[in-house]
C-alpha cells in the first residue's frame, strides 16, 4: 500500500518533471504524457480509496483507522521533527475520488479545449503539477506538509489564472488571487505555530490527542483553543474564497475553463473545508470558532447567492455559485454536520466540474465569448453541453434525485436539528436563490432566442469527443453519486464511511445522532418546494424550454416584479457591483493602504535609512579626521609608543599611591 | 708610591670617584650622540659612551661582560655603524635640520620618563639586595653559560648567523641595478 | 654611591632617556640605530646591576647580558643593512621621507 500511495504523487510529478522538460518539443503531443500519468494516477488513486473504505488490510478494521507511513524524516532539528508523512483515512479516500476522478476528467476535456493554444504543453505541466500538490494535501499527515503543499496548490492556481499572462486581466487575477491567499495563508501559519507551541507535534493525529489530553489536563485555556481553531480557520477563509477572503475567486475565471472546473469549483477550493474537517478534533473543543465558522459560511454563501444573480459573465455565475456552495459546506461544518458538508463537497466537486465543463464547452461553440447577453437559444446547437449542463444545474438547484439534493438537504437539515435555526433559514433562502440563478443562467445561456453574433452563429459547433466524453461521465456521476452515497438520507453510505471519524467530535460538541424522521422529511419537502419555486421563477423569467416545448421570458414580469419590490433597484445595483466589496478594498487596501505605504517608506528612507546613512557619514568624516595621523612615518608612531608608555605608566603609579 | 685609601682633598671612596667619572662621561657622550649635528661625530661619540660603560660593568663587578662590550660594541657595531654612515652620506654634505619637527615633544616625553624612572627607584623597594656588589667569577659564569644555558647560547648563535645572511643579502646591490652606491 | 643599587639604575634610566629622545627626534635613520643601540645598552646595565646587587642572580645576570649584545649585534646588521637598501633606493637617510608606511 506503501507503494501504491507513493505511486500516486510519483506519477503527477514525474509527469510534470517529463512534461516541463521536453513538452515544447513534442508540441500537439505534449497531453500523452501528463494525461497518461494522471489516468493511471487516477487508477491507482481509485484502488487506494476502495481499500480504505471497504477496510482492506493495512486499514485496520471496519471503517475505521487509517494507514499512515513516513517517506522519510524531512526536517530533524532536536525536539522538532517533521516527518515527510502520508496518511490515508476514509476522509482522505472521499477527497482522493474526487481529486482524482475530476482531475482526470479535465485533463481529458482539457485535450480538445486547449487544442489550438500555443501554450499546450506548459498547461499540461501546470495541471499535473497541480494534481500532485493536491494528492499531497489530501495526504499529508502533519500540518506542515499540508501547508506546503497548500502553497503549492496556490501557486499552481496563479500560474494558471495567469496562463495567458499575455492578457493584463489575467495577470492581475493571478496576482489578486495570489495576494488574497496570502492574508489567509499568514492566519493558517501562525495556526500551525500556535499547534507546534501548545503541543508540540505537528502530525495530525499526535496533535489532535495532546490537544485533547492537555485539555483535559486543563493546561490549555479554552480561549487558547479557540484562537487556533480560528487561526487554522482564517486560511480555510483564503483558500476556499469564503466572505471577506472571497475577491479572488471570481477574478480566477480568467484562468482557462478547465482550470477552473478543476481549480477553482472541484479540488482547490475545498482544501480549505477538507482541512477543517481534518481539523475536526480541534474544532469540537471550540464551540465559538464552530459557531464563526457556520456564521461565516452562511454569509458567504447568502452574499455569493444574491450577486449571482446579475452576473452577465457565465464563467462568473458559476464561479459565485461556488462561493455559495463552498459556504454551504462551512456552515455544514460549523453546525457539527462534518459528514454532511464533505458530503457536498464531494458531490459539488462533480456537478460544479460538470457545470464548469459545460461552460467552456459553451464557450468553445461560441468563439470564446463569456457574455450570457450574447448567447442564447444555444439548447438545439449543441445538445450534448446542452444535456449534461441542464443535469448539473438540476443537481445545483437541488432537484431530487440528483446530487446536490442529497447533500444540500443534509446540511440544512443538521443546521435546523442541531439548533442553528438562522443558518439553516438562510440556507433555505439561498436554496431558493440557487435555483433560480442557476436556471436564468440556464434561460440566457441555451433557451429563448438567439442573440450570438451573426458572424459566430453560423459557426457554432459542438466540441470534440474528448471534451464530451468528459461531460457525460461527469453527468452520469452527478446523476448516480448522490443517490448511491446519500440513500437513505442521514443513513447512507457516506455516513457509514465518514461518520466513525467524526464521532468523538460530535459526542464532544453533544450532537446526537437522530433517526430520519418525519421532520426530516418536512425540511426536505420544503426545501424542494423552495427549490421549485426559484427554480419557476426564473423559467418565468427568462424563460425556458427549445423548440415546441417552450415558456418564453416575460419580461413584462420582471418589469412588474422590479416596480413591486421596494428598493429593487438598490438591490439589483448592489448585486451587479458585487457589494461594492472590490471597490471598498479598494479604497482600504490600495488608496489607503498605499498611503500608509507611502508613509512607511518616507519614514524608512528618512528616519531608518538616515540614521544609518548618518553613521556612515559620521564615520567617514571621522575617517577623513583622522587619517591626518597616519603620516607613514615611523617616528611619529614610535612618539605614540613612548606617549603611550607614559601613560601606562603613570596610571600605575597613580595606582600604587592611591 | 701608595694610593690613598680614599680620594685627596675631596675624601671620596676611589670606586665613588670612579663612577661619577664614568657616569658623566657616559651621559655626556650620549648627549652628543643624539644632540650633535655631525652624525659622523654622533658616531665617535658613541663609541666613547659604550667605552664608559664597559668602565661601568667592570665596577660592577662583572669582568667579562666589560670585556664583551669592549669587543661587541667599541670594537664590532661602532664600525658597523660609522661604515654605514660613510656610505649613506650625500654629497649634499651635512644635513641643515637634524631633528624631526616632533623633537620637544619627544624632549618633554624622554624627561616625563627619566622623572617616572626616578620616582620608581626611589619608590622601589627591591629585595634581598646585598649592600655591597657581588662579583661575578668567570669560570661560574663558563660553567652556567655552557651547562643551563647552552640552547639560548646556541640559539643565538644561529640567529646571528641569519642577521649575517640577512644583513648581506639586503645590503647586497640588485644585479640588474646600477647606481653609484 | 658606587656601593648603591639606585645609582645605577638612575643611570640606566638617564641613558635610556636619552636613547628615546634621540629615537624619535633625529631624522636620520642610522642616528635612530644608533639611539636603539643607547637603549639597549640602558637595559643591559639594568641588567647586570641587578646581578651585582643581588647575589642570587648574579651569574645569570651576566650570562643574560651576554645575550642581549649579540641579539643586539645581530640587530644592528640587519638594521643598517635595511638602512643601506632604503637608502638605495629612496637615496636620502632622512626617515621622516620614508612614508610608504602611508598606503
Amino acid at each position: 500500500m506503501e507503494t501504491l500511495v507513493t505511486l500516486l504523487l510519483a506519477l503527477p510529478i514525474a509527469g510534470f518533471g517529463a512534461t516541463a522538460l521536453v513538452g515544447r518539443r513534442l508540441g500537439r503531443q505534449a497531453f500523452w504524457l501528463p494525461v497518461g500519468a494522471i489516468v493511471t494516477a487516477w487508477a491507482v488513486g481509485m484502488v487506494v480509496a476502495f481499500s480504505a473504505l471497504t477496510g482492506q488490510p493495512p486499514f485496520t478494521g471496519e471503517h475505521g483507522q487509517g494507514f499512515g507511513f513516513s517517506l522519510y524524516r524531512w526536517i530533524p532539528a532536536g525536539d522538532f521533527t517533521v516527518d515527510l508523512g502520508l496518511y490515508v483515512d476514509n476522509l482522505t479516500a472521499a477527497l482522493l475520488i474526487v481529486v482524482c476522478t475530476v482531475g482526470m476528467l479535465v485533463h481529458v476535456y482539457s485535450i480538445g479545449y486547449m487544442e489550438h493554444d500555443p501554450g499546450y504543453w506548459r498547461f499540461f505541466a501546470y495541471l499535473n503539477l497541480f494534481m500532485f500538490s493536491m494528492l499531497l494535501l489530501v495526504l499529508a499527515d502533519n500540518f506542515l506538509v499540508l501547508f506546503v503543499a497548500w502553497e503549492l496548490v496556490g501557486l499552481c492556481s496563479y500560474l494558471l489564472i495567469g496562463f495567458w499572462y499575455k492578457r493584463r486581466s489575467a495577470a492581475l487575477a493571478a496576482k489578486k488571487a495570489f495576494i488574497v491567499n496570502r492574508v489567509g495563508d499568514l492566519g493558517f501559519s501562525l495556526g500551525i505555530f500556535a499547534v507546534w507551541t501548545t503541543v508540540g507535534t505537528l502530525n495530525f493525529q499526535d496533535a489532535f490527542r495532546g490537544l485533547d489530553q492537555k485539555i483535559a489536563a486543563g493546561a490549555l485555556e479554552p480561549w487558547m483553543v479557540t484562537g487556533i481553531a480560528l487561526l487554522i480557520f482564517t486560511g480555510a477563509v483564503g483558500k476556499s474564497a469564503q466572505f471577506p477572503l472571497h475577491v479572488w475567486l471570481p477574478d480566477a475565471m480568467e484562468g482557462p475553463t478547465p482550470v477552473s472546473a478543476l481549480i477553482h469549483a472541484a479540488t482547490m477550493v475545498n482544501a480549505g473545508v477538507y482541512m477543517v474537517a481534518r481539523a475536526n478534533p480541534i474544532f469540537a473543543q471550540a464551540p465559538e470558532a464552530m459557531v464563526v465558522v457556520a456564521g461565516v459560511g452562511i454569509f458567504t454563501a447568502i452574499l455569493a447567492a444574491s450577486i449571482a444573480f446579475t452576473q452577465n459573465d457565465i464563467k462568473r455565475v458559476l464561479a459565485y455559485s461556488t462561493l455559495s456552495q463552498l459556504g454551504y459546506m462551512f456552515a455544514g461544518l460549523g453546525v457539527g454536520a462534518f459528514t454532511a458538508a464533505i458530503f457536498h463537497l464531494v458531490t459539488h466537486g462533480f456537478f460544479k466540474g460538470l457545470l464548469f465543463l459545460g461552460s467552456g464547452s459553451v464557450i468553445h461553440a461560441v468563439h470564446e465569448e463569456q457574455d450570457m447577453r450574447k448567447m442564447g437559444g444555444l439548447a438545439r446547437r449543441i445538445p450534448w453541453t446542452y444535456a449534461t449542463m441542464l443535469v448539473g444545474s438540476l443537481a445545483m438547484a437541488g432537484i431530487p434525485p440528483l446530487a446536490g439534493f442529497f447533500s444540500k438537504d443534509e446540511i440544512l437539515g443538521s443546521a435546523f436539528r442541531n439548533g442553528f435555526l438562522v443558518v439553516w433559514a438562510v440556507g433555505f433562502v439561498v436554496a431558493g436563490m440557487s435555483a433560480f440563478y442557476m436556471f436564468r443562467m440556464m434561460g440566457l445561456t441555451f433557451w429563448g432566442e438567439s442573440r450570438v453574433d451573426p458572424h459566430v452563429a453560423a459557426k457554432i459547433h459542438e466540441s470534440p469527443w474528448s471534451m464530451r466524453v468528459p461531460l457525460v461521465l461527469l453527468a452520469a456521476a452527478t446523476v448516480v453519486i448522490g443517490a448511491l452515497l446519500g440513500w437513505p438520507l442521514e443513513g447512507g453510505t457516506i455516513h457509514a464511511w465518514l461518520d466513525p471519524l467524526f464521532e468523538p467530535a460530535r459526542e464532544l460538541l453533544g450532537l446526537e445522532h437522530e433517526a430520519f424522521g418525519g421532520l426530516d422529511v418536512a425540511l426536505v419537502l420544503a426545501s424542494v418546494a423552495m427549490a421549485t419555486l426559484g427554480l419557476a421563477g426564473a423559467v418565468r423569467l427568462f424563460g425556458a424550454g427549445a423548440g415546441r416545448f417552450r415558456w418564453p421570458a416575460r419580461l413584462a414580469d420582471r418589469d412588474a416584479l422590479v416596480a413591486s419590490v421596494p428598493g429593487a433597484r438598490f438591490l439589483y445595483r448592489a448585486s451587479v457591483n458585487k457589494w461594492w466589496f472590490d471597490d471598498l478594498y479598494h479604497l482600504l487596501f490600495v488608496v489607503i493602504g498605499g498611503r500608509a505605504g507611502a508613509a512607511l517608506r518616507w519614514f524608512d528612507e528618512r528616519i531608518v535609512d538616515g540614521s544609518v546613512n548618518g553613521i556612515a557619514t559620521v564615520t567617514v568624516a571621522a575617517g577623513r579626521g583622522l587619517r591626518v595621523i597616519q603620516t607613514g612615518r615611523v617616528q611619529n608612531y614610535a612618539m605614540g609608543i613612548a606617549l603611550g608608555l607614559v601613560a601606562l605608566t603613570l596610571a600605575y603609579l597613580a595606582g600604587l599611591f592611591r | 708610591m701608595t694610593i690613598p685609601a680614599t680620594v685627596p682633598v675631596l675624601g671620596w671612596a676611589w670606586d665613588d670617584l670612579l663612577f661619577l667619572g664614568l657616569a658623566g662621561i657616559l651621559l655626556g657622550a650620549a648627549l652628543l650622540v643624539v644632540l650633535g649635528r655631525d652624525i659622523i661625530h654622533s658616531g665617535l661619540w658613541m663609541m666613547l659612551c659604550f667605552g664608559a660603560l664597559a668602565g661601568v660593568y667592570a665596577l660592577l663587578g662583572a669582568p667579562l661582560v666589560a670585556v664583551a662590550q669592549v669587543l661587541v660594541y667599541v670594537g664590532a657595531i661602532s664600525v658597523l655603524v660609522l661604515f654605514a654612515i660613510m656610505l649613506t652620506q650625500s654629497k649634499a654634505g651635512p644635513l641643515r635640520l637634524v631633528f624631526h619637527r616632533q623633537a620637544w615633544v619627544a624632549a618633554i616625553a624622554s624627561i616625563v620618563l627619566f622623572a617616572l624612572f626616578v620616582v620608581v627607584v626611589a619608590e622601589g623597594d627591591w629585595p634581598q639586595r646585598a649592600a655591597e656588589v657581588t662579583r661575578t667569577a668567570t669560570d661560574q659564569l663558563a660553567r652556567l653559560l655552557f651547562n643551563d644555558y647552552v640552547l639560548p647560547f646556541e640559539g643565538v648563535g644561529v640567529l646571528l648567523l641569519a642577521a649575517v645572511i640577512g644583513g648581506v643579502y639586503l645590503a647586497k646591490r640588485d644585479p640588474g641595478q646600477g647606481g653609484s652606491l | 654611591m658606587s656601593g648603591s643599587l639606585d645609582a645605577y639604575l638612575l643611570l640606566a634610566g638617564a641613558l635610556f632617556s636619552i636613547g628615546v629622545f634621540g629615537f624619535l627626534a633625529r631624522r636620520n635613520a642610522i642616528a635612530m640605530l644608533m639611539s636603539i643601540e643607547l637603549m639597549l645598552n640602558a637595559v643591559n646595565l639594568a641588567i647586570v646591576t641587578f646581578g651585582a646587587f643581588v647575589p642570587a642572580l648574579t651569574t645569570h645576570a651576566s650570562v643574560i647580558a651576554l645575550m642581549v649584545m649579540a641579539v643586539a649585534a645581530g640587530e644592528a646588521t640587519v638594521g643598517l643593512a635595511i638602512v643601506i637598501a632604503i637608502f638605495r633606493n629612496r637615496r636620502t637617510p632622512l626617515v621622516d621621507e620614508y612614508d610608504a608606511m602611508r598606503e
